[in-house]
């Protein structure tokens, strides 16, 4: 797993986009952070991590490549415009609406 | 596994779930171009919410829905923005 850096792992994720676009998928993952850079210690241990409350981290793959970055509150503005963009911009694979002149059929089962 | 059959309920869902346990909740986008589809799971690890569409409209709902969970996870427990 590669951590990276936020604009690095945005570089990163077309690439992975790019990559997928004949076969396979992207799957993305987002979860709230702490902070802890160690595993969890069993009791009796001190927990000595400082917890963060303002922080996520994003995880990407395309089932053999794996990157992943940390945002936090500071960057996650100017993180979150680039990121949507991206997603926009890939996820063009999907179906238009349909003309409402072609489902003229459908309108009886309504 | 449930499918949620419409993008209200499944982003009604989703916020109050992530709401309730912001630590243990996860998101989750799988994207096919090759085959056109495109699913979102939010879950706990004990409840499962699942959403799937291919269509091309839900792509902005989806990355709203993100993009909300997003700032929700960095912000502070006050509630106070940071401005610059």
């Amino acid at each position: 797993m590669v951590l990276l850096e936020n604009d690095s792992f945005l570089t990163e994720l077309t690439r992975l986009f790019q990559k997928c676009r004949t076969s396979g998928s992207v799957a993305i993952t987002l979860k709230k952070y702490d902070g802890r850079t160690k595993p969890v210690p069993r009791k009796g241990h001190p927990v000595n991590y400082e917890p963060a409350d303002n922080k996520c981290l994003l995880r990407a793959s395309d089932g053999k490549k794996k990157i992943s970055t940390v945002v936090s509150s500071k960057e996650v503005i100017k993180f979150q415009m680039a990121y949507s963009n991206l997603l926009r911009a890939h996820m063009d694979g999907l179906k238009k609406k349909d003309k409402k002149s072609k489902s003229k059929k459908n309108k009886a089962t309504q | 596994m449930p499918y949620y059959q419409t993008w209200e309920e499944f982003a009604r869902a989703a916020e109050k779930l992530y709401l309730t346990a912001p630590m243990k909740v996860r998101v989750v986008l799988k994207y096919r171009h090759c085959d056109g589809n495109l699913r979102i799971k939010v879950t706990d690890d004990a409840v499962c919410l699942q959403y799937k569409t291919d269509q091309a409209q839900d792509v902005k709902k989806i990355e709203k829905l993100h993009g909300k969970l997003m700032r929700l996870m960095v912000s502070k427990e006050s509630g106070a923005m940071e401005t610059d």
